[in-house]
C-alpha cells in the first residue's frame, strides 16, 4: 500500500504533464484562429457561465433570454452556476496550484479587485477581448473602461458586460425636500436621526458611498485620477471629520452598520429607513413591480456626481471550452442582447456599447427601454482606482466606528 | 391550587413553544405568498405567488431538489455504516489511546471548514473527486461524522451490556442480537442520529460549492445567492421548501423505523 500511492501520484503527475502541453497548444491553436474557425469550433458545445445568482431579474435575463438565443443561432448551451465571484476565484486557485487543466468554468463574471486578484495569479485565458468582433463593432477601442478597471489594466483579459451608475433611492413619502448634494444628505440626516446609513465599507455599495464622499471632499476630480497618497495624507483627515460629525444621527445612533447592501434593502423596504443607494441606477424599477421597495421609491443623483462601474465577462485559463466561451460573450455584447439587458422586467442596466455605434431603429428601442437618462452626462464620475477601495477599507474602522 | 399551577405552566409552556418554533414557520410562510408586506400593517395586505413562481420557475430547481435528497440519504446511510462500529467500540471497548482517538474523531467540527477547505479541494482533485456527486457525498461525511459517533456512542453508553448477555445466554449470535436487541432499544439515538446528519448534510454550501464545483447543484446553491438580495419574498420561499425537506425525511424514517420494529417483533 505504501509502495501505491507515490506510483499514484507520479502517474497523475504524468498525466497532467501530458495534459497541459497539449492544453497550451489548443490555446496558441485558438488565439490564432479566425472568428469562423472559432465559431464552428464551438458548435455542439456546452458552456457554464459562473456568475452571482442572487437576483431573479438577472437569472431570468441569462436562462430565458441569453441560453435559448445561444442555441439557436450557434448551437451552443449556456449553462448558468450561481456562485460568488471569491468563491470561484478560490476554486479557480486551487485548480492552478494542482495544475488541473481542464476546470467547470468557461465564462466568468467578476471586475474590480477580483479582476486584479484573477489577473495577478494568472487564474484568467489571456488577451481575448480583441478577438470578438462585436468588441470592435460595437465598443471600440476608446472608452477608458476597455483598458482599466479600477485601476487595474485589462490588456484584453475581459470584455466589459455592463455600466451601472451610482445612486440613492429614497421613500418619497418619507422625505419631503430630497437632497441634493452630499452636504444635504448629511444635513437631512442630522434633521431626521435614525433614517439613514450606509452599509460597512466591505461591502461593494458601502465602500462605493465613501468613494463618492472622496470625490466630494476633492477639488478636483482629477486629484483623484490615480492612487494619490499625497493627497490622502493632506485630505484624510477631513473625509473622516464629514463622516463623524453626523455618525451619532445615522441609524441605531451609529453603533452598527448594516453588513451588506442587502440588508440596508431590507431595512428600507420595511420602512426603517429612508434611503438606501446602489449601483445601477434603474435598479429600484424592477424592486418596486416586484414588491420589494415601496411605490413611493424615487432615484437621485447628488453632487458632486455618480460612480460609474463597469462589470465584465471573462474566461478561465482552465476553460474546456473556450471557443464556446467567446462565441458565448460575442453575442453577450451585440446589439440585441445588450438592447434587451436594459428591459427593467428583466435586468433594467446600462448597456456598455456606443450607442453612437448603433442604427437609429436600435437607438429608438433603447430609448424606449429606458428613457431619458437619470445619470446626465456631466454627473458621471469615473470610478476610482482599487487602491482606494482597499485604503477605506482599513482605515474606515479605525477612524469612523471606534472613534 | 397546585392543580391550577400545573395547568397554567403548561399553557405557559406550550404557548411559549408555539412562538419560539411555530410562528416564525407561519410568518416564513406568509411572507412568501405577500406582495409588498411591510411595517406598519400587521398582517399581509395584497397576496401574490411570485416569491413561488421564482423558485420553481429555476430551470435546475427539480434537479437540484433531487440532488440534495440523493446526497443527504446515501450521506445518512453511510454515517451509519461507518459511525455505528466506531461507536460501539469506543464505548464498550478499552483500550490505550481511547481518549486520543476519540478527541481526533471530534476534531472536524471543531476546525473551521474555511480554514481547511483549500486543502480539502487540494486533495480531492489529486483524488479525482471534484465535480462530481460522488466526492460531496464523500466531503459530507467530514461535518455530519463526527456527531453520528458521538450521539450513538451515548446510545451504547446508556445501553447496559446485560441486554447483549441476555441475549447470547439465551442462545442468540451476535448478529441476531445486534438486530433484534441493540437496534430496537436503540431507536431514540438512531432517530436523532438519522435526522441530525441528514440536516447538516442540506445545509452545507462551502463544502458543495467548492468540492461540487457548482456542477453538483443542490438547493443551498441556488437557494443561498438570494440573501444578498432583498427579496424577503424570494428567500421565504425558498426557506418554506427547505425547512419542508427535514419534515419529510423523519416521516419517512419513522414509517421505516415502525415498519422494521413490527417485522422483527413478529414471533
Amino acid at each position: 500500500m505504501k509502495k501505491i500511492i507515490p506510483m499514484i501520484g507520479l502517474a497523475t503527475a504524468f498525466l497532467y504533464g501530458c495534459n497541459s502541453s497539449a492544453e497550451e497548444e489548443q490555446h496558441e491553436d485558438l488565439m490564432d484562429a479566425d472568428w469562423d474557425e472559432v465559431i464552428s469550433q464551438a458548435e455542439g458545445t456546452e458552456v457554464s457561465i459562473y456568475m452571482w445568482g442572487g437576483d431573479d431579474g438577472v437569472n431570468r435575463y441569462i436562462d430565458d433570454y441569453v441560453a435559448p438565443a445561444l442555441e439557436e443561432d450557434y448551437d451552443v448551451t449556456l449553462n448558468r452556476i450561481p456562485m460568488d465571484a471569491p468563491d470561484f476565484l478560490s476554486k479557480l486557485m486551487t485548480e492552478k496550484q494542482a495544475d488541473q487543466e481542464t476546470g467547470t468554468a468557461d465564462i466568468l463574471w467578476i471586475n474590480g479587485e477580483n479582476f486584479r486578484n484573477a489577473k495577478n495569479n494568472d487564474l484568467l485565458y489571456g488577451d481575448f477581448a480583441f478577438k470578438l468582433p462585436n468588441m470592435d463593432e460595437y465598443i471600440g477601442d476608446e472608452p477608458a473602461f476597455v483598458h482599466t478597471d479600477m485601476g487595474t489594466e485589462i490588456e484584453g483579459h475581459q470584455v466589459p458586460w455592463g455600466n451601472v451608475q451610482f445612486a440613492f433611492q429614497y421613500n418619497a413619502d418619507m422625505v419631503e425636500e430630497p437632497p441634493t448634494t452630499i452636504d444635504e444628505l448629511i444635513q437631512w440626516s442630522i434633521d431626521n436621526p435614525g433614517q439613514f446609513t450606509y452599509p460597512n465599507v466591505t461591502d461593494f455599495t458601502g465602500n462605493g458611498f465613501l468613494r463618492h464622499i472622496l470625490y466630494d471632499v476633492a477639488d478636483d476630480p482629477a486629484a483623484l485620477e490615480t492612487f494619490n497618497e499625497e493627497w490622502l495624507d493632506e485630505n484624510g483627515q477631513e473625509i473622516w471629520d464629514r463622516l463623524n460629525a453626523f455618525e451619532d444621527s445615522l441609524w441605531r445612533d451609529g453603533q452598527t452598520y448594516p453588513e451588506s447592501l442587502s440588508q440596508l434593502d431590507q431595512l428600507y423596504a420595511n420602512g426603517e429607513l429612508a434611503f438606501t443607494m446602489g449601483f445601477n441606477e434603474h435598479r429600484a424599477d424592477s424592486l418596486i413591480e416586484d414588491g420589494v421597495f415601496p411605490p413611493s421609491t424615487e432615484t437621485v443623483v447628488l453632487e458632486p456626481g455618480s460612480v460609474s462601474n463597469t462589470h465584465y465577462l471573462s474566461i478561465p485559463f482552465n476553460s474546456p471550452e473556450p471557443a464556446g466561451a467567446m462565441v458565448a460573450i460575442n453575442f453577450m455584447i451585440s446589439a440585441d442582447a445588450q438592447i434587451n439587458k436594459l428591459d427593467p422586467s428583466m435586468w433594467g442596466e446600462g448597456t456598455v456599447l456606443d450607442v453612437s455605434r448603433l442604427t437609429d431603429e436600435q437607438q429608438e428601442e433603447m430609448e424606449a427601454y429606458i428613457g431619458p437618462p437619470v445619470v446626465e452626462q456631466e454627473e458621471i464620475l469615473a470610478e476610482l482606482d482599487s487602491k482606494y477601495h482597499d485604503w477605506i477599507i482599513e482605515n474606515w474602522e479605525r477612524e469612523v466606528v471606534q472613534q | 391550587m397546585t392543580r391550577k399551577r400545573k395547568l397554567w405552566m403548561r399553557l405557559t409552556m406550550l404557548s411559549l413553544f408555539m412562538l419560539i418554533f411555530v410562528a416564525p414557520v407561519i410568518l416564513m410562510f406568509l411572507k412568501s405568498v405577500s406582495f409588498g408586506w411591510s411595517w406598519p400593517d400587521w398582517r399581509p395586505t395584497q397576496f401574490d405567488l411570485r416569491g413561488w413562481r421564482v423558485v420553481f420557475g429555476d430551470p435546475r430547481i427539480f434537479s437540484s431538489l433531487w440532488n440534495t435528497i440523493l446526497i443527504a440519504g446515501v450521506v445518512v446511510m453511510l454515517n451509519f455504516i461507518i459511525a455505528t462500529p466506531a461507536a460501539y467500540a469506543l464505548s464498550r471497548f478499552h483500550f490505550r489511546g481511547k481518549a486520543i482517538i476519540e478527541s481526533l474523531l471530534m476534531l472536524p467540527i471543531l476546525i473551521p471548514v474555511l480554514a481547511i477547505a483549500m486543502g480539502l479541494h487540494l486533495t480531492m482533485i489529486r483524488l479525482g473527486l471534484t465535480d462530481q456527486v460522488l466526492g460531496v457525498i464523500f466531503i459530507h461525511l467530514l461535518p455530519t461524522l463526527p456527531y453520528a459517533i458521538r450521539v450513538l456512542k451515548s446510545g451504547f453508553d446508556r445501553l447496559k451490556n446485560e441486554w447483549e448477555e441476555q441475549g447470547a445466554v439465551l442462545g442468540a449470535n451476535s448478529q441476531t442480537v445486534f438486530w433484534t436487541v441493540m437496534v430496537p432499544l436503540m431507536t431514540p439515538s438512531i432517530r436523532s442520529t438519522a435526522v441530525l446528519v441528514f440536516v447538516i448534510s442540506l445545509s452545507q454550501y462551502v463544502l458543495t460549492a467548492i468540492i461540487g464545483g457548482g456542477t453538483v447543484s443542490t438547493l443551498p446553491m441556488i437557494y443561498y445567492p438570494f440573501f444578498t438580495s432583498a427579496d424577503e419574498a424570494v428567500i421565504a420561499s425558498f426557506s418554506v421548501l427547505f425547512a419542508l425537506l427535514p419534515i419529510m425525511f423523519l416521516i419517512l424514517f419513522e414509517i421505516t423505523l415502525r415498519v422494521y420494529l413490527r417485522v422483527i417483533k413478529r414471533p
